[in-house]
Formats: structure tokens, C-alpha cells, sequence
């Protein structure tokens, strides 16, 4: 129910909002989004998947932000849930208040061209990867690695950036998206769920 | 309280590996984006550029507070800071650096047309922490023990340009002890113009060619740019600039009939540093490096003590031979003046620019210095000049003494030495100048 709910909204909501990036060829997608051809929610879901840069954000008690980085994520159809993976070891503030209820902040960034997105809501779920997950995360690095040393960023300078130690699944329902591409329309809202 | 010490953290400010920030909304839901630029100002003050963060801006004047992770570039290394803002700048020398900072890797990365800086907001930095690597990829090889001596080397190096007593040697040692000295191999030294508009490059060291008289708009590229702000700019690592080109390059590309500025393949690091004496700025010195973090923030410290020296020894030198009493040679014949094959000097009055038939020689004050001396030759036969008359020649337009024309007429003789005639310049002795000239000139003037 969830999952139709976010589909529905997608298609209703969001398409203005990207069909604009597209005109202004700042599109978020991946290049089929580009050509045009997928279904939009499909577009926002893949890019969440895809080899993009992933940086989190909670907050505890006195509402002070704690940043933790993302190795995979992706958008679980049936339950209509983003799912973020992170090493709890490695963000150990972040994941302290990763709590059910508790709000996150995810943003999704493309490293070759800055397109970005970010996903906020509220955490349905914490717990450790599913090893389907944890192949999951091994595999966003072996693609990302590489990806970035094309633009030049080496191994070292991402020794601890993807870090899938104590891998964890944090689920949870996206609540609001927004533009974070860099210019006048960073923090643009796509779509506001009441 | 600050709990690592910022100054261990310094190329983590380096803008090498993209900085996140996080704040938190009133109701409680958090934010989080990339930050282009983070920078150190000291032990516990950082400044970040608000450039298109509305949401992070919003939070923050809300409730003062932000989280920053910073990597440093050279070790991967990540550390949690916790940030209160203190204040927002649109002026002032911390703006302008990052301001410029910008601007060059706007123009490197091909976005000029991205938004102006519009302020810069400095940070009391509460806490410092780092992020333990549980299972790093890689791990960075140990630093050295013994960290070179900038400051020693520095003291070495403007003790030998005391030494020194003229500007040609000034401008070709300097380039020469900072590769012996810093180990720098790819450097040049470029004068402001008399219309502080453009630079030309009177020296450079480590490159294919010369390329003496080779220009550079103000405002281009980061030579250009350091310049017009009259601030020193250093890119620590160019490839996040994703395009493998000199900015130097970039910044001269000259149409066809101009000199190609010297360049190397693949820059990862530049640095160019204002020359500036007397309130004036007399050219910048550039280097550049096919390493990453070839100059760190302590190298560029040791560069501006060498560049406010070398600003200097141009300027005492210049002065110096204003006010100099060497004798007007008795004007020498040459005998060679029918030898030769004929060429066509073209000279255009309204910038000074001479061409050598078809090809362009340079313009501006040693233009017109070479118009004077071939049209003096042609009329009297003459190959001996001093600078003592040039000083007095009111024809010339030459600006005030002080605009360098020691330094000019070196910038021509090079020019023209390393054209390879058929007009050459000599310098029999300080002061004198003597044209040597292959074959019967045509002056033509456009």
C-alpha cells in the first residue's frame, strides 16, 4: 500500500519538477532518465541505486545533526521504503540516533555532474544487512571506486568513505525530496507528502 | 572544545575532497549537502562559502549550530567537527581569497557562469573529532619524521637574492633556487603590462619553451586572477577540476598570431603569487607541479616571503637605473645594414604591437622600444641606445621611470632571442642596449 501510495504520488507530483530539470538539462536520472523512455518513479528509484555518492544526516535529543555516509541504497518496491546502507561501526553518532521514529536526511549525489537529490522521512527500521545486502554494498564499491578514480579521486582519499563494517539497513519512508544540484534551485522541493 | 588540534587538519581544508554539512531544522528534521569550500582561519575558527545552501543557511540562523565532516586529501582521514556560527563576511581579505579561489576553479571546470560568492560565514569550531577508520580500504604511508625547513630555506634563498645586483639575474636565479631550494620544477615570472591589463612572461624555467612575452589577461585563469585580486592562489589538487588542462593555458589560449604560453601536460597543483613592492604590483610568480599537493600551506608562506623579495629586488633595481648617471655611448654605425635578406617591421601606434612580416614580435613599451631603436637605425645608422636616453625620449610614450623599463627591455631581448632575428638586442654593459639587425628592414606603419 505504501509502495502505490509513493508510485502514485510520484507520478503526480514530481513530474513538474523534473520534467523542468530535464528543460534545464539538469535532469537527476541515470541516462535512460535522460532518453526519456522509464517511468518516472522507476527514474527516482534507480537513482537511488545507482553509483551516486550517498551522505545521511540525524539528530539527537538537542537536535544536533550527526553525518554518516551511505554504501548502497536502494527503493524497496513492496514496502515503499528507501533503504540506506551504512557501517554503524564506522558512524557510530550517526547510528546512536538512527532510531525508530527518529527523522533521517539523505542525500544522493552523482559524482560526474553534482545532479543531486534529497530524501527525507521518518525511520521505520534499524537493523543489521541481509547478506543479499552486504553483496550489495560490496558491489556499490567495487562500481564506485572505480567510478571515482575516473574523475580522479584515488582508493586512499575514499579509504574510509565507503565502509561496509558492521553493515546496517536503515529503512525509511520518503517523506519529502528535494533538488540539491547546485545552483539557484538547490533546495527546491519536488513534492511535499502532508 | 576542540578536541584534535585544527592545525593537524589543514589539508583537510585543502577543498581537495568535497566537505558535508548537516544542520537541523526547528521542528527537528535534518539537512544535509556537499560544501564546495571549508577553510581554516585559526586554532578554532573554520569558514565555510554560502554559496547555494538556502535550507543549511536557514537552519543555521535558526539554531546557530551545524556538523561538518571533513576528509583530508592525502590520507583519507575523516573528522567530525561541531560548528557555531559566529558571523557572516561579503568583504574582506578571508571573502576575496575564497572569492578568487572560486573563480579559478569555476573557470577550470568550464562553469564561469556559476553564482558569485556571495558570503563567507566563520565558525567557532566547539569540537574536533576523528572518525576512527574501522576497515579502511587503504591506509596512507607514514608521514615523515623530519618536515623540511620552509622557513630556513626561505632565509637561504632571499640571502643569495641580496647578493644579487641586477634584474636579469634577479629573475632567472629566483626561478632557479626555487627548484633547488623547493624543488619546483615548472615556473615563470610574468610582468604587469604598462596598462595593467595583461601579463607578459619575462622568464620560466621547466618548460618546452620559453615562451617569453607569452600573455595572460588579467582576471583569466588563476595568473590572471591572482593579479587582478592581488592574492596569492594556490590549487592543491587540480584533478577535482576534472579537466586535465593548464590553467595558464586556458587563460592565454592565444589566437594564432600570438606566443603560446610554456605549459606542461598535466598540472595537478598551481600556485601564483603577486608580486608586489611600493603599494604596486609588478607581475606574479607561478609554479606548477605534475604532483598533487606539490605546495602546501607552508610552502606557499616560504613563496610569499621569496615573492615580496623579488618584488622588491625588481623595484631597487629598477630605481637604481633611473637614477643611474651611465654615459650615452657616442651612437655606433653598422656596417651590416645592406647584408641580408629584407624583411618588413610592422608597427601599430595603437597598442605598440610590431610584426615581423607576417608574425607577431610582442606590443606595448617594448614594441615601441623596438620601433624606436630599428627606426633610429634606419635613419642614422645607429646600433647603441642607453636606457639614460631612452628615459629622456618623450616620443617613446614611455610611462614614469618606475614602470619597469629595465624589466621591459629584458622581456624584449628574450623575446626576440628566442624568436631568432632577424633583430637582436644586446646588452654590452649595464645600461646600454645594442640592435643587431640581419638584412635591410622596411618599416611600415599601420
Amino acid at each position: 500500500m505504501l509502495a502505490k501510495s509513493f508510485q502514485r504520488i510520484l507520478r503526480i507530483s514530481y513530474r513538474p519538477a523534473l520534467q523542468r530539470l530535464l528543460s534545464e538539462k539538469r535532469a537527476i536520472g541515470t541516462e535512460s532518465l535522460d532518453g526519456g523512455t522509464m517511468e518516472l518513479e522507476d527514474s527516482v528509484a534507480s537513482f537511488l541505486s545507482s553509483k551516486v555518492m550517498i551522505i545521511a544526516a540525524t539528530r539527537d535529543q538537542t537536535l544536533k545533526a550527526h553525518i554518516g555516509r551511505g554504501c548502497g541504497a536502494f527503493f524497496d518496491n513492496d514496502a515503499g521504503d528507501v533503504v540506506l546502507l551504512s557501517s554503524a561501526s564506522q558512524w557510530p553518532e550517526f547510528f546512536a540516533c538512527a532510531v525508530k521514529g527518529a527523522p533521517i536526511a539523505v542525500t544522493f549525489v552523482e559524482p560526474s555532474s553534482y545532479k543531486a537529490i534529497q530524501v527525507k522521512g521518518q525511520i521505520n527500521q534499524v537493523v543489521p544487512a541481509t547478506s543479499e545486502q552486504r553483496e550489495r554494498a560490496a558491489r556499490y564499491i567495487e562500481q564506485m571506486l572505480p567510478l571515482m578514480a575516473g574523475l580522479g579521486v584515488n582508493r586512499l582519499q575514499l579509504s574510509t568513505v565507503f565502509a561496509d563494517d558492521a553493515l546496517a539497513a536503515i529503512r525509511f519512508w520518503p517523506a519529502d525530496l528535494f533538488v540539491q544540484t547546485p545552483g539557484p534551485s538547490a533546495g527546491e522541493p519536488m513534492r511535499r507528502i502532508g | 572544545m576542540t578536541n584534535v588540534p585544527l592545525e593537524t587538519l589543514r589539508d583537510s581544508f585543502e577543498g581537495i575532497m568535497p566537505s558535508v554539512i548537516a544542520t537541523t531544522d526547528p521542528a527537528g528534521m535534518p539537512n544535509i549537502s556537499y560544501l564546495s569550500h571549508v577553510q581554516y582561519v585559526d586554532s578554532s575558527h573554520v569558514v565555510l562559502s554560502n554559496q547555494f545552501f538556502s535550507k543549511t543557511a536557514a537552519n543555521v540562523k535558526a539554531s546557530g549550530r551545524a556538523t561538518l565532516v571533513v576528509i583530508d586529501g592525502r590520507t583519507g582521514l575523516q573528522h567530525v567537527l561541531d560548528l557555531t556560527f559566529e558571523r557572516s563576511m561579503r568583504e574582506g581579505e578571508i571573502f576575496e581569497r575564497i572569492s578568487a579561489h572560486l573563480d579559478v576553479m569555476a573557470g577550470l571546470q568550464g562553469k564561469s557562469d556559476m553564482l558569485k560568492l556571495k558570503a563567507v560565514d566563520i565558525y567557532k569550531v566547539e569540537s574536533c573529532r576523528c572518525v576512527e577508520p574501522v576497515a579502511p580500504l587503504q591506509t596512507a604511508p607514514q608521514a615523515p619524521a623530519v618536515s623540511r625547513n620552509l622557513l630556513g630555506e626561505a632565509a637561504a634563498t632571499t640571502r643569495l637574492f641580496s647578493e644579487m645586483t641586477d634584474a636579469e639575474t634577479l629573475l632567472d636565479r629566483s626561478l632557479e633556487l626555487l627548484e633547488q631550494k623547493f624543488g619546483v620544477l615548472h615556473s615563470m615570472i610574468l610582468l604587469t603590462n604598462e596598462t595593467g591589463s595583461k601579463l607578459s612572461t619575462v622568464a620560466s624555467r621547466g618548460y618546452p619553451h620559453f615562451g617569453f612575452g607569452a600573455e595572460v589577461a588579467f582576471g583569466d585563469g588563476i595568473v590572471g586572477i591572482a593579479a587582478q585580486r592581488r592574492l596569492t592562489i594556490r590549487i592543491a589538487d587540480m584533478r577535482r577540476g576534472q579537466r586535465y588542462v593548464s590553467a595558464v593555458a586556458e587563460a592565454g589560449r592565444p589566437p594564432q598570431e600570438e606566443i603560446a604560453m610554456p605549459v606542461i601536460d598535466q598540472p595537478q597543483s598551481q600556485i601564483a603569487l603577486p608580486l608586489i613592492a611600493n603599494g604596486r604590483l609588478a607581475g606574479v610568480l607561478f609554479a606548477e607541479s605534475t604532483e598533487s599537493f606539490a605546495f602546501s600551506h607552508d610552502d606557499e608562506a616560504a613563496f610569499e616571503i621569496l615573492a615580496a623579495q623579488i618584488a622588491a629586488g625588481l623595484a631597487i633595481f629598477e630605481l637604481a637605473d633611473a637614477s643611474s648617471d651611465y654615459s650615452d655611448q657616442h651612437p655606433a654605425l653598422d656596417g651590416s645594414i645592406h647584408q641580408g635578406k629584407g624583411f618588413r617591421l610592422r608597427f601599430f601606434p595603437h597598442d605598440g604591437g610590431v610584426f615581423i612580416d607576417n608574425d607577431y614580435v610582442i606590443r606595448g613599451v617594448p614594441g615601441r622600444l623596438l620601433f624606436h631603436f630599428v627606426q633610429a637605425y634606419l635613419q642614422t645608422g645607429r646600433t647603441e641606445f642607453s636606457n639614460r636616453e631612452i628615459r629622456r625620449d618623450r616620443s617613446l610614450n614611455l610611462p614614469e621611470f618606475k614602470d619597469n623599463l629595465e624589466t621591459r627591455l629584458i622581456l624584449l631581448r628574450r623575446r626576440l632571442e628566442e624568436r631568432g632575428g632577424p633583430v637582436r638586442l644586446e646588452r654590452p654593459e649595464r645600461g646600454q642596449i645594442r640592435l643587431r639587425i640581419e638584412g635591410m628592414p622596411r618599416l611600415v606603419i599601420e
